[in-house]
């Protein structure tokens, strides 16, 4: 059983794909399977989160190859966590795209590649092995190209070379960080190597390198400070039903992967690296809010802000206590939900009003009622006001900062709460609640069929936002669960007692 | 690219390229081979007759089944009836296919549908260890050895879906690149 509930979270997104490609003539057939995978999915992740909740770490070696040599799949807080995370993305992405993404693409196999990218953050999640996810990537980046670039209109197509180009260099850095620690180190496993770097070693100083190249793979990958350009020229390219998902997951996949290599095994020369984590992570927030402030599309403020939300999580390894890991972690699980769900919803206000400039919306309040106060729950989750789950995730950084005197980056992440909440206010304002710009009233009129579209649209919307006020209203238990994941993640010895088997 | 000459020797090289990418494929787990090289092997064949008689062509002669029926007669028997809709779709397939009240249907098979096989397979064949409490893709292998192919295991059943898939993405490569 031990072993099956690892692999499900693997296994049932590719089941779902091939059977998805089996019936590559008929989409309703492939939206049906496509259902099927994410109910299973999540029960499946359910599953493993209470498994690994009750009784620690586990892991389980593909092929039965014993733990340095053969592949390790291990499953600790942290992943389980992210993965349920990334199953109820996926569960609400999929409900949306049936009714909000267009035909054409449906029938250009839309369904089996974004179960093929879910497979990919299952897989990354999961791994124990630094070569196996540097292939996770790869199935992510492949996917990702795919549907940014799926339709083929002009301007995805800008943004997929864009995204390409630029991950494609933050893989070849992967591959070069890989090459170095296999070269150094003489193994891939990432329990053997965090055994090995706290042994003393030769050479100190090529593992700070490789780390660096890590810092930089992972750092192009989750949009980190001077490295996330290409993310707000890519992201707002494609459908909605796709951009959420992207933007919802693949950045905190990045960070997911840098925290886990910077808590188990770049963690020697720690007098360099939080240092410059510290000051990365307060670029990442100011730039990323900063920008966001300055843009007029609904979607364009979104994706800035992603680069801003990347900067708590850092943040939270930058202060490296086991309080700021548990705000990170529950960090990343809130974005994901809200992040998600905040693309989303401009999805539905496009499909409505066919637009996702702020000068042309407007009145959304009158006219939509539910959305609006869907918007406003996620919204203001996202700029941290209390009863909301953005806020928990920040007292926890603001509160782990305190204890160890780090004032200054504290000061700063509160400043851009702030930031955030004028963005929110600012999309708020324009979208809901300002006066419609008068336009040609022909132009207004909407057909039924595309109304009662747009209702079911809410489906998703409201199933994620469920979500986010439960960790939010409710934030003991993920909170408790967040602090053991972060001690989990602190204490290497479990992780290393628990691959290696001794 | 219509050379006659190429278009002559490659009837001949197909079923060599064919043997030795199935022999390549068997012989991969303790030597040098396996399925991605046997498939890639296997699929030269397909695309130098893509190169030299064109996608359709190679369609209709790999790829497409013809399979010929007709309706059962109210006093005929269901095994006879059987026994002749294989006599029609086995041997005597020409002569068959030109009676009159003999239907045709094709059977095409899509390159994605290869695809999907050959993942298939691949999965398949690491759930069978899981199923029984072992890890993913524990190998389990038969007492007999076959002459040329080996110790047959369900390693093998990956090495073939890995064969599969690569042919036919290659295929499906092919068949856009050329039709373009």
């Amino acid at each position: 059983m031990n072993h099956l509930l690892i692999m499900l979270p693997i296994l049932i997104p590719l089941y779902g794909a091939i059977l998805s490609l089996f019936c590559w003539r008929s989409v309703r057939v492939q939206l049906y399977i496509g259902i099927l995978t994410q109910v299973c999915l999540l029960v499946a992740s359910f599953l493993l989160l209470f498994d690994v909740n009750e009784s620690g770490i586990r892991t389980t070696q593909i092929g039965s190859w014993p733990a340095p040599y053969g592949i390790t799949l291990v499953a600790d807080l942290f992943s389980a966590m992210i993965v349920i995370t990334s199953a109820i993305t996926g569960m609400a992405v999929y409900l949306f795209s049936i009714k909000g993404l267009d035909k054409a693409r449906q029938t250009f196999g839309y369904y089996p590649v974004l179960l093929v990218l879910q497979l990919g953050v299952s897989g990354a999640c999961l791994t124990g092995d630094l070569f196996n996810l540097f292939v996770w990537f790869e199935v992510l980046l492949m996917c990702c190209f795919v549907l940014i670039a799926l339709g083929g209109t002009k301007p995805q197509l800008e943004g997929a070379i864009k995204y390409v180009t630029i991950n494609i260099l933050a893989t070849s850095f992967l591959l070069a960080g890989i090459g170095i620690v296999y070269g150094t180190m003489g193994s891939l496993n990432m329990a053997e190597l965090a055994l090995l770097v706290r042994m003393p070693v030769a050479h100190p100083a090529l593992i700070n390198m490789a780390g660096m190249f890590f810092l930089i793979a992972f750092g192009i990958k989750a949009a980190i400070f001077p490295l996330f350009f290409w993310l707000p020229a890519a992201y707002h390219t494609p459908p909605i039903a796709i951009s959420a998902f992207i933007a919802g997951i693949i950045t905190k996949v990045g960070m997911y992967a840098f925290i886990r290599l910077f808590t188990l095994i770049f963690v020697t020369d720690q007098e360099l690296t939080i240092p410059l984590f510290t000051v990365l992570a307060g670029f990442t927030m100011v730039i990323g809010v900063l920008g966001a402030a300055s843009q007029n599309d609904f979607r364009k403020i979104l994706s800035f802000h992603i680069v801003s939300q990347i900067g708590y999580m850092l943040m939270g390894l930058a202060l490296f206590t086991p309080l700021a890991l548990a705000g990170s972690i529950y960090f990343i699980i809130h974005n994901i939900l809200v992040k998600t769900n905040l693309f989303l919803i401009s999805g539905v206000v496009a499909h409505r009003h066919g637009t996702f400039a702020l000068k042309k919306l407007g009145g959304l309040y009158l006219q939509q009622p539910i959305l609006s106060v869907l918007f406003f729950i996620s919204a203001f989750s996202l700029a941290g006001i209390p009863p909301f789950s953005g806020f928990w995730g920040k007292f926890m950084l603001a509160k782990a900062g305190f204890e160890i005197g780090s004032f200054t980056i504290v000061l700063v992440s509160l400043a851009v709460s702030l930031m955030t909440i004028f963005s929110m206010t600012k999309i708020w304002n324009e979208v809901f609640w300002k006066k419609k710009p008068e336009q040609e009233p022909l132009l207004d009129v909407v057909p039924q069929q595309k109304l009662r579209d747009n209702r079911q649209l809410y489906l998703p919307v409201g199933i994620m936002t469920v979500f986010i006020l439960l960790i939010g209203l409710y934030a003991e238990p993920v909170v408790a669960m967040a602090q053991l994941a972060a001690e989990q993640l602190l204490n290497s010895k479990l992780y290393i007692n628990a691959v290696l088997k001794r | 690219m219509k050379t006659v000459i190429l278009a002559t020797a490659i009837r001949i090289l197909i079923p060599l390229f064919i043997i030795f990418s199935v022999y390549t494929l068997f012989r991969g787990h303790n030597h040098p081979g396996g399925g991605f090289i046997g498939g890639l092997i296997g699929s030269i064949a397909f695309v130098f007759h893509t190169m030299t008689h064109g996608p359709q062509q190679t369609v209709n002669t790999f790829l497409k089944l013809n399979l010929y029926g007709y309706p059962r007669q109210p006093n005929q028997s269901r095994s006879l009836y059987l026994m002749r809709m294989m006599r029609v779709n086995v041997w005597r397939r020409r002569r068959m296919a030109r009676h009159p009240e003999v239907k045709q249907r094709m059977l095409r098979i899509e390159p994605v549908y290869i695809i999907a096989t050959g993942l298939f397979l691949a999965t398949t064949s690491g759930v069978l260890g899981l199923l029984s409490g072992q890890p993913y893709m524990h190998a389990y292998w038969s007492d007999f050895y076959i002459p040329v192919l080996g110790k047959p295991g369900t390693p093998i059943l990956f090495d073939l879906g890995v064969y599969l898939l690569v042919i036919g993405v290659v295929l499906k490569i092919t068949f856009v690149m050329s039709e373009e």
